[in-house]
């Protein structure tokens, strides 16, 4: 067996990789690890990445996350300069009603340079009117800072790198606020009117209006939003106090089957949800044509923007031809995107490139319909590839192109979803029981 | 992952570069891949198996595994023509991780049993783990 492995989401071992505070703790676990955005971070654990991501649509899981980056952007000019660079409109992007962001609220949104082409992909969060934080991805927070100095040269505000200063870590599955109200105080009033996309609380010098601690007292800001597609949080602590919460909630869900949960679950939980990862489903190309447009701010007719934003003009001038479409396969095989694979179409003309392509190891089909075991418990799954490609030509879904590498062949269906019955968005009264 | 001291190691089998294994039973070889490869792998979640009664040159690709990260592909240790695959691995693939040295792969039908000579003892392929 040879090593033709073309697993992007982990790269070769560096000689000095960066590691986050709970590194000595997955080694001690005896995790696979592997390098993720310069980081050695766990790709697995012994349980293996099947029983993790199937532990997130059952039960719940937990994500060692603190390898992202975060950036604090505070001062009275703080909103007009994240309204000048985040592509989301922040007047509004709350909701049906399209109320402004406000206090304890998040927006998922993308930082483009002037070309219209990604830097990076961030949620936003107002804890005050003029304090914000930024998440973004892992080895992003520098560049994030410098563009934001950049376009808030001469506005009254403060922008700061708080790369390895925050502590972070997600919790995902469908009891994960079960096993959270184990360790926060007053978890009753805390879950109180927690929609998705909102948080609670702060940590380290970034407070909100609101406080939430855990039951040892530590501060703690509280998301609503995650990167698997199911219904959970992010947690954010000074980063001294993210070992203590990692072992707290570990112990907190031993008895409902909660486990750690490493890269490659995170990264087969997001392909079937049908999130991007960053510099790899976008990227280095203009942000147009994919399942992402809600993260634009485009008016109702689709054809301009309800704010100015940095790389708004070169998307509406753009002349960019190529699509970005999820895909799901007929079974669990696979061709590794990378060097030397490309998509065709049926009838074997080339037509792009495979940017992600994963197992979801919680989904299957029956009679030719995608079915998880979120919505059939006794349903025995074997697993989809999914993924995205980047294509030269629009496609609906239902249709079929094949992934393949010069050798195998896999013919797969342009999807408009992926994994059905996700819980993200589900109320948390429901899933608190 | 698991450290070379936690690894599993026949000692009757031979072992190839490729970290696949081998036995004789009678006439035929059975082959496997190495617990060093299943956890290196980590879950697979499909194998892809020749027909039986093709034949392959040594080092010929017959078959890949896939697990939730990775596509691999299998090379034939010693040519040959293949008299059975496990057909247990087509509904139950994670038979590999369980156990990978009681859940063969193929069996083949060697044209020339000396090739074995050119595989590698245990104490050779730990060393060759060792690096």
């Amino acid at each position: 067996m040879r090593w033709v492995i073309k697993v992007k989401i982990a790269g070769e071992k560096m000689d000095n990789p960066k590691k986050t505070v709970l590194h000595g703790w997955h080694e001690e676990q005896g995790a696979n690890m592997a390098l993720f955005g310069n980081y050695d971070m766990p790709l697995w654990y012994k349980t293996g990445a099947k029983a993790e991501h199937l532990a997130v649509i059952t039960a719940a899981g937990i994500f060692d996350t603190s390898h992202m980056a975060a950036v604090s952007v505070r001062g009275a000019g703080a909103r007009s300069l994240l309204q000048l660079c985040l592509s989301k409109d922040l007047n509004t992007c709350i909701g049906k009603e399209k109320l402004p962001l406000n206090d304890g609220r998040c927006v998922y949104g993308v930082f483009l340079h002037e070309d219209g082409t990604v830097i990076d992909d961030a949620i936003v969060y107002q804890l005050q009117p003029e304090v914000f934080m930024v998440v973004v991805n892992a080895g992003m927070g520098g560049p994030i800072a410098a563009h934001l100095s950049q376009y808030g040269m001469g506005k009254d505000v403060v922008v700061r790198d708080l790369t390895d200063r925050v502590g972070k870590m997600d919790i995902q599955g469908p009891l994960a606020a079960q096993i959270l109200a184990k360790v926060l105080r007053d978890p009753q009033a805390v879950f109180e009117r927690l929609a998705y996309f909102s948080f609670k609380g702060g940590f380290g010098d970034l407070h909100g209006l609101t406080q939430v601690a855990l039951t040892d007292g530590t501060p703690v800001l509280l998301s609503r939003t995650g990167y698997t597609g199911e219904f959970g949080f992010e947690l954010f602590v000074k980063i001294d106090r993210l070992l203590p919460l990692w072992q707290m909630l570990l112990a907190a869900g031993q008895d409902r089957g909660l486990i750690a949960c490493g890269l490659a679950a995170r990264d087969s939980l997001r392909a079937g949800a049908v999130l991007p990862l960053s510099h790899q489903d976008i990227g280095a190309w203009p942000f147009l044509h994919n399942p992402w447009q809600f993260a634009l701010s485009w008016n109702d007719d689709h054809t301009s923007f309800s704010k100015v934003f940095v790389g708004a003009p070169a998307l509406l001038a753009s002349n960019w031809q190529s699509h970005t479409l999820p895909f799901a396969g007929f079974d669990p095989r696979k061709i590794g995107a990378g060097d030397g694979s490309y998509v065709t179409s049926t009838t074997g003309e080339r037509i792009g490139t495979i940017l992600t392509c994963t197992t979801d190891m919680a989904i299957g089909r029956v009679a030719g319909e995608i079915v998880s075991i979120a919505g059939s418990p006794d349903f025995a799954a074997k697993g989809l590839c999914c993924g995205f490609v980047l294509v030269d030509r629009p496609s609906k879904p239902g249709e079929q192109v094949v992934l393949t590498d010069g050798k195998r062949k896999i013919t797969v269906e342009i999807r408009a979803d992926i994994r059905p019955n996700r819980t993200a968005r589900s109320p948390i009264g429901k899933m608190l029981g | 992952m698991k450290e070379l001291n936690e690894l599993i190691f026949k000692d009757e089998l031979r072992y190839t570069e490729d970290h696949e294994w081998v036995t004789v039973s009678g006439n035929t070889l059975k082959v496997g891949i190495s617990d060093y490869a299943q956890d290196q792998l980590g879950d697979i979640v499909f194998v892809e198996l020749p027909e039986v009664g093709a034949t392959f040159e040594k080092g010929e690709e017959f078959g890949t595994l896939e697990s939730v990260k990775a596509v691999s592909e299998l090379y034939l240790p010693i040519g040959g023509e293949i008299v059975a695959v496990n057909e247990d691995l087509g509904d139950s693939p994670e038979l590999i991780n369980q156990d990978p040295y009681k859940n063969w792969i193929i069996e083949i039908k060697p044209a020339d049993k000396g090739e074995l000579k050119e595989l590698m003892t245990v104490d050779a392929y730990q060393d060759m783990l060792k690096g």
